[in-house]
């Protein structure tokens, strides 16, 4: 059903050690900072004596399943639930976005209203979870790709607004545990819910690969300036580095070889500039490597090894390349 | 007091066509409003394994 409403249904997964199969770590979750705290505080919410067991915004659940983990028959019960909570008008929007810096991430929460209701009991969740984990259910004979599978619940935040036209914003970090998560399928998960009946009253979630942080319609993973509003993308050097975050000037054009930055227009005519990459560029490589400008933007475009550090093997390298006509 | 009832004269059937114009202005309003509100999407906590 995830794949049949993209975007409209979303889950997450909890999971008990006594639930969960042998070779996975399912359970493995942090409740706040206790571990394999997550599906005791969450299944108390809801009094989950059990499996098989999924509440539906809070409102209506089934409880019980068939035999070998058919879930063909449950699917009448489950469409009816979801036809009859979609759409529905709610005062609430939820927008997450952040930043994605190697292992951190810092997210930023916002929860707008477009009417009024009353902030008794309203909470916001903040859950992290990984999509499709695969596992071996002994039990049901069968492959399951376990989708939304808690990981951090980190924590439930009060609403503190109650009428159109406000917003509140929670913000905070988490580290990916790059050796236990596949930090590809890692999501954030956030809804409103009241904490008297635990209806949900809205929900949303976002890849962390998928943050627009400066809101511009390109993704963080295909923007060439993730904190820069560029919707246009352009990067007249070329070098991958959009012109709103470049910190190299964009008059010249700092490509791998091209250390000295230059290039000339063979045809008049047109936009296109020529890189010319020559004796000349070896020669700047040189006195950049002499005089240590680390900082310069020469230096990047002169670490032909791609090792990070330019030394006399990339003069050698830009030689060869020149020698070879690799350019 | 002439030049009272003229103006007075023009202004009514003036006055007369706002209501139907601020009428139209209340329902696109109103379709507007409606159309823009959040709309519900549904959140599944399963202590199972859906898919």
């Amino acid at each position: 059903m995830l794949d049949e409403f993209p975007g409209t249904l979303i889950s997450t997964e909890w999971h008990s050690a006594g639930y969960t199969p042998g070779d996975s770590d399912f359970e493995e979750c942090y409740y706040y900072d206790n571990f394999g705290g997550c599906y005791g505080a969450r299944a108390s919410l809801y009094g989950v004596g059990g499996i098989p067991h999924t509440e539906w915004n809070g409102i209506y659940d089934l409880t019980g399943g068939w035999a070998n983990g058919n879930w063909e028959p449950a699917y009448n019960y489950f469409i009816g639930f979801y036809n009859d909570l979609i759409g529905t008008e709610t005062p609430y929007e939820i927008i997450i976005n952040g930043i994605k810096d190697g292992s951190t991430v810092n997210y930023e929460i916002t929860v707008s209203m477009d009417d009024d209701y009353s902030v008794q009991n309203q909470k916001v969740e903040i859950i992290v979870v990984e999509d499709n984990i695969m596992s071996y259910w002994a039990g049901a004979n069968q492959d399951h790709n376990a989708r939304n599978v808690a990981r951090y619940w980190i924590g439930t935040e009060d609403l503190t607004i109650n009428s159109a036209g406000q917003s509140q914003t929670f913000s905070g970090s988490f580290e990916i545990d790059e050796e236990a998560w596949n930090s590809d399928s890692v999501k954030i998960i956030s809804m409103v819910q009241n904490y008297g009946n635990y209806e949900v009253f809205q929900v949303q979630e976002i890849n962390v690969n998928e943050f627009d942080t400066d809101q511009d319609g390109v993704v963080n993973n295909e923007d060439n300036c993730e904190a820069d509003y560029n919707p246009g993308q352009e990067d007249i050097d070329g070098d991958g580095l959009g012109d709103a975050c470049d910190l190299c000037d964009n008059t010249n054009i700092y490509i791998p070889g091209n250390v000295s930055g230059d290039y000339w227009y063979y045809d008049t005519s047109s936009l296109e500039p020529t890189v010319t990459i020559d004796v000349f560029d070896v020669l700047k490589l040189s006195e950049i490597i002499v005089s240590g400008e680390e900082e310069s933007c020469g230096y990047q475009a002169g670490d032909l090894t791609g090792d990070g550090d330019v030394n006399i093997i990339d003069v050698i390298a830009l030689a060869s390349f020149i020698m070879d006509g690799a350019f | 007091m002439k030049n009272l009832y003229i103006i007075l004269l023009i202004s009514l059937p003036f006055a007369q066509q706002l209501d139907p114009v601020d009428m139209a202005v209340e329902e696109l309003r109103t379709i507007v409003e409606a159309a823009s509100r959040s709309s519900q999407r549904v959140f599944v906590d399963d202590f199972t394994g859906l898919n």
